[in-house]
């Protein structure tokens, strides 16, 4: 095989690799600022400015953090919690709603995949939305008002794996199978499901994203703080600096001096913000991988 | 018939509990539960409960009402109110945020002229006259809360440099005297920055001007046209008014020697971080009182005093921001006031609101003052909303924080009594009818006035450009509609 | 009679399939559809006391607000811009990211560059908002204390200058998307066949060759499906990335006024979700017609590509 490599193609992939070095290499320089000034002192940040080399260094924003560490532990496992268990029913939830609507012969496939592409275009409001899941299914206050709204279903998610199932899967393999008379459901676990890991692996990675990033629906249905995700906790914090910080605070709090954390603080706050992902995200990556690498060898 | 029974019942319950319980059987009627809505810059506690039930034993025998606290962060708070009555979750009192003209618009809060005197007649007598703050067309709405809402614009300056450059600050009486200090702080500290934003976009200059009244729909930020200025009746444009374009002038030639942060429009730290960063040598805010330094300095480590850069003065905005208000879809608004009666007259109450449980949470040092547990701090107690003391009902009836000067506060209740007033103090105005031009007017305003104020944008310039895309935008009309609104309550006032 | 017979026959036979959108479905009308009817705040004047569906009807008075201003044309004009170059630009990048990221065999640097991508899109703007600040502020910015003077420069006041926002905010959302959309055309690449690679290059066609004839073509489903989608979005723009980032500056507003921005700055201080719904709504109307539109022409062009 490998002397089908052509001279050029071994050209192509080695640029690649650096264009991709340099491109790494820029991303990641933003936040190596942030992380340099989490452990200036703040001093120093005033003073001398942001730096990659900081002349005075200071672990106190750390320190502050430490202090609250088991608050934010216990975020770190309500998002994780939340990620994980999400992702799973959410990939469940869209593969199966993904692969009629990926079937040529199914009558209502257009229809309804313009069911699933308005939920994309409209939103009819909070308010709604907030009614029905916390009088309907009373949601409020619990877990799973961090997993079921908005978010358990994507129509994107949707549209990417039909697309995968229509594109990617030979359509001869459904036909046999139904001419060997196997059910719509064998065809999906035993054909579908095992064929698309690439296009699953990839949904549910930008599906445990979007877990992990949001906060809004524990803005409206979280107000226990043992129930905040982690981002939920950081946005809360840095409302309250920024609110704090604004002139409307003087007309709100009269004569508090706050003890606002300081410019430090908030860079260690988006230290920690990310740095369970660093921990997790290579486990995670081995299986997107692979789910990769297994799909283009089947595919 | 039936009914006797149902009352020999009670009393028959009601005594066996007296019996049992002494503290619980004032009532034969199970008490109400209300729900108790407030702003916390503290972490939001997990030991609600605990400081409910220390409640419920003075609430329950006294006035017959249980309570649930909901303190939300700044982040949620605005939501989960406006969710909570639209979807008629139960929430029975709250305050405003800067938002009583539109809450009453919207029919958010609760007229309650009928209910005041019977259920909360110590709040109405707690706070004065701040209660025309909170009316609204001859009707109450709520019950401003009392702090220290006599705010005056002090120099808050380093007072080692002050000494070095050896200016009695006695001599400052204005901010025209501050060119010659910032000179000489230039000239001595280079590496300094003489003046820095009290808060991102606000030098707090403006804020200094006596005797104007914005006639605020919003009075966090000063961005309202149409102002009254001194005794005068007539809304003017305050942008074209000269007190305001001098002001920006000189901010103009001090930003251009280099008295002002070149950020001060959009910095993100404020004025304690560049003073405890060694940068700053001062800044221009409001506090209630002279003894806000003290806390400054403790904060900074610097060595830090204030002088007055003039005196307070009194207008609706400035008191009722903070409206304690019954919410228009409460099941109990006779509950929900007399509860609200409490946390203006009731020591006790408050102050579980605000530090939570004695010993627990917080312990005495003496009858005025409390601090924090040994090894414990804000943090780390179960539960404190200290924070929240100048927005919870009376804070004259609260615990202060050990070190407090308590002469300091008395000034506070002296300066709220005493201050000038502005001629329109009581007149609120509801923009409703111009919603249109409010929100593009919103948009010019916060496009110009924070580059004006700071000094980076040139007036000579941009003025024009400002006043002119102002009018395009309907100022003409909003200002129009302030003076009808305006004229109309000063003939219902005679 | 026959051809009922057949439809009921097809019907049986799809009914299996149908069993199984079914929860999905059940979802989206739970979660989507019954929650529409909240749209009607858009034409009504709030009154918390009646509620959403009792208070009373005004019409498009609460649509009059985003025309009534000289700046409509403005932040108009931004929106569709930044848009536009957004599908443009970050289609273009995500693609060739994608097909480099295609290229990494090694385990170790696959990950690391994926890593690497990703991690922006992990963090929130108001932290983005912050780092943006430690690079551009005058007084302690990275460029401004450290970069500039190096060169010789003197320094700039970035947040007074307008003309630096596009590039600025182009490349801020560069930085933050890239990775996740790359994520998807990888996935894109990953289900090509092999043996179509194959068989180009025993017929001798070089890489660029093949990106042209097999993976572009190949992907051209998927990338009509991304790029319709934000053509459904084109009205709406990400609220942290116009307000937050620029720090809500007003000499920028020229280059970075939105229609998000513009409502939530005219609307602070009404509290008024009437207007703010109404603005939704007009934002999601035209994003609707214009997804009709283009989805139409796709479907004249290449009907297998359309989306419905």
């Amino acid at each position: 095989m490998k002397n089908l490599y052509s001279k050029g193609e071994k050209a192509f992939a080695t640029g690649s690799g650096i264009l991709l070095a340099v491109l790494a290499v820029a991303s990641l320089l933003p936040f190596l600022l942030i992380f340099m000034a989490s452990i200036t002192s703040e001093e120093s940040l005033i003073f001398n400015g942001y730096s990659f080399t900081p002349k005075a260094f200071s672990l106190d924003a750390y320190h502050y953090m430490l202090a609250q560490s088991q608050v934010v532990l216990r975020a770190y496992g309500v998002s994780i919690f939340v990620s994980v268990v999400g992702t799973g029913a959410s990939l469940i939830l869209v593969s199966t709603l993904a692969y009629p609507l990926s079937r040529p012969d199914f009558p209502f496939r257009r229809v309804l995949t313009f069911v699933v592409v308005f939920t994309l275009l409209f939103n009819g409001g909070v308010v709604p939305s907030y009614i029905m899941w916390t009088r309907v299914f009373r949601l409020k206050n619990t877990i799973w008002a961090l997993i079921v709204p908005n978010y358990l279903m994507s129509g994107f998610s949707v549209l990417l794996v039909k697309n995968y199932f229509e594109k990617a899967i030979p359509r001869d393999l459904i036909e046999a199978a139904q001419i060997d008379g196997a059910s719509e459901f064998a065809i999906f676990f035993k054909i579908m499901l095992p064929l698309s890991v690439p296009v699953l692996a990839t949904v549910g990675m930008l599906t445990a994203l979007v877990y992990w990033n949001d906060w809004i629906n524990g803005l409206y249905y979280i107000n226990d703080p043992s129930l905040y995700g982690i981002q939920q906790l950081l946005i809360r914090i840095l409302d309250n600096i920024q609110f704090l910080k604004s002139g409307a605070a003087g007309m709100a709090l009269g004569n508090v001096v706050v003890d606002l954390p300081s410019a430090a603080v908030r860079m260690a706050l988006a230290v920690i913000g990310i740095l369970p992902i660093l921990l997790i995200f290579p486990l995670l990556q081995r299986y997107f991988i692979k789910g990769m690498v297994i799909g283009a060898v089947k595919g | 018939m039936k009914r006797t029974t149902l009352t020999l019942l009670s009393f028959l319950v009601a005594a066996c509990l007296l019996l049992i319980a002494p503290a619980a059987a004032q009532s034969t009627e199970p008490p109400v539960e209300i729900h108790f809505a407030f702003l916390t810059f503290n972490r939001v506690s997990e030991a609600l409960e605990s400081v409910e039930s220390a409640i419920d034993e003075i609430t329950v025998p006294r006035i017959n009402v249980k309570v649930k606290l909901h303190p939300y962060s700044i982040a949620d708070y605005a939501q989960q109110i406006n969710l909570a009555l639209q979807s008629g979750e139960a929430l029975d009192v709250f305050h405003t945020l800067g938002d009583l003209p539109q809450s009453v618009s919207q029919n958010k809060v609760r007229d309650i002229t009928d209910l005041v005197d019977e259920y909360a007649p110590d709040a109405k007598a707690v706070v004065g006259d701040f209660l025309k703050a909170a009316m609204i067309n001859g009707r109450l709405y709520g019950i401003p809360t009392y702090k220290g809402a006599a705010l005056a614009p002090n120099l808050v300056y380093r007072a080692d440099i002050m000494a070095e450059i050896g200016i009695d600050p006695a001599t400052i009486t204005s901010f025209h005297d501050l060119t010659a200090v910032y000179a000489k702080v230039k000239e001595t500290h280079p590496e300094m920055v003489p003046l820095t934003p009290d808060s991102a976009g606000s030098l707090g200059l403006i804020r200094s001007l006596h005797g104007i009244d914005f006639l605020g729909d919003d009075p966090f930020r000063l961005n309202n046209v149409g102002a009254l200025i001194g005794d005068s009746l007539t809304v003017v444009n305050f942008f074209e008014s000269k007190e305001f374009i001098d002001t920006i002038t000189l901010t103009r030639d001090w930003y251009n020697a280099g008295y002002i942060l070149k950020d001060a429009a959009t910095t993100t730290s404020n004025c304690l971080e560049q003073l405890t960063g060694g940068k700053a040598f001062s800044c221009i805010a409001s506090y209630s009182g002279q003894e806000a330094y003290v806390q400054i300095s403790a904060q900074t480590g610097r060595d830090i005093r204030m002088v007055r850069l003039g005196q307070p003065y009194l207008t609706t905005s400035a008191v009722n921001a903070l409206t304690w208000s019954v919410a228009s879809t409460s099941q109990h608004p006779e509950a929900a006031l007399k509860f609200m009666n409490l946390i203006f007259s009731d020591r006790d109450v408050i102050n579980l609101i605000i530090y939570g449980l004695e010993g627990r949470d917080y312990v005495k040092v003496d009858a005025d003052h409390v601090r924090y547990p040994d090894g414990q701090d804000a943090n780390t107690v179960p539960y404190t909303a200290q924070l929240s003391c100048g927005i919870v009902g009376n804070q004259f009836i609260q615990y202060a924080m050990d070190g407090t000067n308590m002469d300091d506060l008395k000034l506070w209740d002296y300066e709220n009594k005493n201050s000038p007033r502005s001629p329109a103090f009581g007149f609120t105005f509801d923009n409703s009818g111009v919603t249109n031009e409010v929100s593009a007017v919103q948009n010019v305003i916060n496009e110009y006035l924070p580059g004006l104020s700071t000094g980076s944008m040139d007036p000579e310039v941009e003025l024009p450009n400002f006043i002119a895309k102002l009018k395009a935008a309907g100022m003409d009309k909003i200002i129009a509609a302030k003076q009808a609104q305006l004229d109309a309550w000063v003939s219902q006032q005679q | 009679m026959n051809s009922r017979k057949r439809t009921r026959l097809k019907l049986k036979k799809s009914l299996p399939l149908l069993l199984m959108a079914l929860p999905g479905l059940a979802y989206l009308v739970i979660n989507n559809y019954i929650p529409m009817a909240g749209i009607v705040i858009a034409f009504k004047k709030m009154d918390y006391a009646k509620g959403v569906f009792g208070s009373d009807w005004v019409g498009f008075d609460n649509f009059k607000f985003l025309f009534s201003t000289p700046d409509a044309w403005i932040m108009t004009r931004n929106t569709l811009l930044y848009n536009l170059a957004f599908i443009v630009i970050g289609t273009i990048c995500a693609l060739v990211v994608a097909l480099c990221m295609n290229e990494i065999k090694e385990r170790f640097f696959a990950k690391y560059f994926q890593g690497a991508f990703l991690l922006p899109n992990l963090i929130s703007m108001v932290v983005v908002s912050y780092i943006v600040f430690a690079f551009l502020n005058t007084d302690t910015g990275l460029l401004n204390r450290t970069v500039l003077p190096a060169l010789g420069v003197s320094e700039i006041n970035f947040y007074s200058q307008p003309q630096a926002w596009p590039l600025i905010l182009l490349i801020v959302y560069l930085w933050k998307n890239t990775g996740y959309a790359s994520v998807i055309y990888l996935a894109g690449i990953a289900s090509i066949d092999p043996t179509l690679y194959e068989a180009a290059r025993i017929d001798g066609a070089g890489k660029w060759d093949q990106i042209r004839f097999i993976t572009l073509p190949q992907l051209k489903s998927i990338i009509i499906i991304l790029t319709l989608l934000s053509v459904g979005r084109i009205m709406f723009s990400d609220f942290g990335l116009f307000y937050q980032v620029p720090m809500n500056s007003g000499p920028l507003y020229s280059t970075t006024q939105t229609i998000d921005t513009y409502v939530y700055r005219g609307l602070m201080q009404l509290g008024n979700i009437g207007m703010s719904s109404a603005a939704g709504l007009y934002q999601s109307i035209v994003g609707f017609v214009l997804v009709l539109t283009a989805n139409y022409l796709v479907k004249k062009i290449s009907p297998e590509n359309a989306m419905f």
